[in-house]
């Protein structure tokens, strides 16, 4: 049982949380404001790592700048899907009573064009790269440097961006829709405003981990579901469009997974994972700190 | 007018009838699947490219040999099977019933091999097999369906523990990734441990979309045995040599199962892949075979520079070899190739093939290695293009 003692497993559990949490960052903001339920989420998180990698690999471009590329690149598809296709559901009353439903088809068409692309300009080869290679060694611990740039980036991150999203007039803005829309409009609050720009964001956030996520993992064009499940996962357990609760799911989830197969298995990560999920939900039905229905 | 235009239609497609009989006539249609989407999609390439290098070769002189009555070319009929075997069924049935292709060649994935048997039993296609390998194999009756490989479980168990007892291995940590193939790897290596005397200082499984190993590798760095083999595919494969070497695994004798003989995986890890063992039966240069170095200069030059990924691509190009010369023997009748696959010996990459039913009953199981960032046959020694090496260690 000493394992869990390990500081090496306390530095793989922060990592795969904080990714985690950086992840289902944008996936809150998209449900919160908009219920639109993004099954092409992890695919963000594909692009931000192709983004990376080409960085990388035609111009020599780290990821701690591409990152920003992919950012912007991710935010762009955002503002773009917003433009074309989500302003004119979201504004027309008809339309947003069946949204969720109509979002999930339309998330996942999104998502097959998005897989078979990369797969046509990149062939669904694995890619990779190595970068910041060197290991570091801080008393018991040994990581890659990458790996603990992406701790340290990773967490200053998404922990700028809770408190942004906490104490901003805009992060209000957003929270104020995430409560309540129509009691937004009222108060006057630019809702076509504040809904493009969590797609936009919340886009682009998932680019940014997914460029970070490039330099720890192989990078396929089918790399993205599983971290659309996680995602789902995470802001169901922290309660729908609370940020800081999506935080702590995060954290909590790579905790479970590293501890928690450390102790049982690798085997067993899938009934963990989603048993412990369910157990919250039968106890806590609004997810670890969601408040009861948030009205529409 | 309706009448007129009934008329005209049949006319255009009584033409075009006949004009693609006559296409037909000039190319052979052969038909397969491949994963371009899905989980296996990272692996669909290796296989799809040796097809195509294949069909290049083939069609440069002029087509393949009809059974000494002239050459005709080939052409590919070949769809998308999402990493999902039930598709795989659908296409191989439309391939056959639909578009009328003349042979089929197999899909990627041992499941999707299994899949489609009943299939090409029920139409009478003979095919061979090549990214397959199951012990379940022997199961399957004698009858349309073969299988290439040499990499059965419990061979590579048998050369496996031979390999380690000659490098004095006293203990070693098993992980394997619970896909068949791996899983079955396992359950035949275990008993072949215990019999030479080898101790299983840890044995861990895990599900296949693994995304950090952190917990087993430290487990296995406090054991420290004198081996540690790892029975995984590709991206678990990238996995493990990431972390092990984050973790400091120091063992003499590190085994990737699946992954090392790919192009890419030298490319990405350079001097940490030297020592790394694999699983291969194939260099260019090996002796005894045929068209080894022609199908690699061919591979680097429709796929700038890139190598053939010694294990698969090797093994698909191999079946191709064996349905060429079956062809060039006996003509496109289904029956006689299939008597000819029976019975013939083949000149392969691999070096010669005979069947044994449906088992490849003269290549050996064995093990590869990268040394100097090149891919050298160790195992078995009558095989070997050089001799196995410690591991060194990783870099900084």
């Amino acid at each position: 049982m000493d394992i869990f003692l390990s500081f090496q497993l306390l530095a793989a559990a922060l990592i795969t949380g904080v990714l985690y949490a950086l992840i289902s960052l944008g996936l809150n903001l998209i449900y919160g404001t908009m219920r639109l339920l993004n099954v092409a989420h992890g695919d963000l998180v594909m692009i931000g790592a192709y983004v990376a990698f080409m960085a990388f690999s035609l111009f020599n471009v780290g990821p701690l700048v591409s990152m920003f590329g992919a950012a912007v690149i991710c935010g762009g598809l955002g503002w773009l899907a917003y433009r074309s296709i989500f302003q004119r559901m979201l504004s027309n009353s008809l339309l947003l009573t069946r949204l969720e439903e109509n979002s999930l088809l339309l998330f996942f068409g999104i998502s097959v064009i998005i897989q078979n692309l990369v797969i046509l300009f990149f062939t669904a080869d694995r890619q990779g790269y190595q970068y910041l290679s060197e290991i570091i060694e801080i008393g018991d611990v040994r990581l890659t440097t990458a790996r603990l740039v992406v701790l340290i980036v990773g967490s200053v991150i998404s922990i700028a961006a809770v408190l942004y999203l906490r104490f901003s007039m805009f992060g209000l803005a957003m929270n104020a829709l995430i409560q309540n829309r129509d009691a937004s409009a009222v108060v006057g609050i630019n809702v076509d405003r504040v809904q493009m720009s969590s797609l936009v964001i919340g886009f682009g956030i998932t680019g940014l981990a997914g460029a970070l996520i490039s330099v720890m993992e192989p990078i396929t064009p089918v790399m993205g579901f599983p971290y659309t499940m996680s995602a789902f996962v995470i802001i169901i357990l922290g309660g729908l469009g609370n940020i800081w609760g999506g935080f702590l799911a995060g954290l909590l989830l790579g905790f479970l997974e590293i501890f928690g197969i450390a102790a049982t298995g690798p085997e067993w990560r899938s009934v963990l994972v989603y048993g412990i999920f369910i157990a919250i939900l039968i106890f806590r039905p609004q997810g670890l700190l969601g408040s009861g229905k948030a009205a529409r | 007018m309706f009448k007129r235009l009934l008329a005209a239609s049949l006319v255009v497609a009584g033409t075009l009838g006949i004009y693609t009989t006559v296409q037909a006539a000039d190319t052979i249609k052969i038909g397969f699947s491949i994963p371009k989407t899905g989980l296996f999609a990272p692996a669909g390439p290796s296989q799809l490219n040796a097809y195509l290098v294949w069909q290049d070769l083939v069609n440069a002189k002029g087509g393949l040999d009809i059974g000494g009555k002239g050459r005709r070319k080939v052409d590919f009929v070949h769809y998308d099977d999402k990493s999902d075997p039930a598709q795989a069924v659908k296409i191989y049935e439309k391939l056959i019933t639909s578009d009328k292709v003349d042979l089929v060649m197999a899909p990627w994935g041992t499941q999707h091999h299994f899949a489609i048997a009943p299939v090409v039993e029920r139409h009478k296609f003979p095919l061979i097999g090549n990214t397959a390998a199951s012990v379940a194999l022997r199961k399957v009756k004698p009858g349309y369906l073969w299988f290439t490989t040499p990499m059965m479980p419990d061979n590579l168990a048998k050369e496996m523990t031979a390999m380690l007892k000659s490098r004095g291995v006293k203990s070693v940590a098993i992980m394997y990734n619970l896909l068949q193939f791996a899983s079955e790897n396992v359950q035949f290596l275990k008993p072949a441990l215990a019999k030479a005397g080898i101790k299983v200082k840890f044995e861990a499984k895990y599900p296949p979309d693994i995304k950090d190993m952190t917990g087993m590798l430290t487990k296995i760095k406090a054991e420290n045995p004198d081996a540690v083999l790892v029975h995984s595919y590709p991206g678990d494969s990238i996995l493990y040599m990431n972390q092990a070497r984050e973790v400091g695994i120091t063992a003499k004798t590190q085994y990737v199962m699946v992954g090392p003989a790919i192009g890419f995986f030298r490319g990405m890890f350079k001097s940490n892949l030297d020592g790394i063992i694999t699983m291969g039966s194939w260099t260019p240069t090996m002796k005894g075979t045929m068209g080894a170095g022609e199908f690699y200069a061919a591979y680097k030059k429709k796929f700038k520079g890139h190598e053939p990924d010694y294990l698969d691509s090797a093994e698909v190009f191999v079946s191709a070899q064996i349905l060429e010369q079956a062809i060039a023997k006996v003509g496109l009748d289904r029956e006689k190739i299939r008597g000819a696959i029976n019975s013939m010996t083949f000149k392969t990459i691999y070096g010669d093939v005979k069947f044994k039913g449906v088992q490849n009953a003269t290549i050996p199981a064995g093990f590869a290695q990268i040394q100097k960032g090149k891919i050298e046959i160790v195992w078995p020694k009558q095989r070997a293009t050089s001799s196995v090496t410690d591991k060194g260690a990783w870099a900084k």
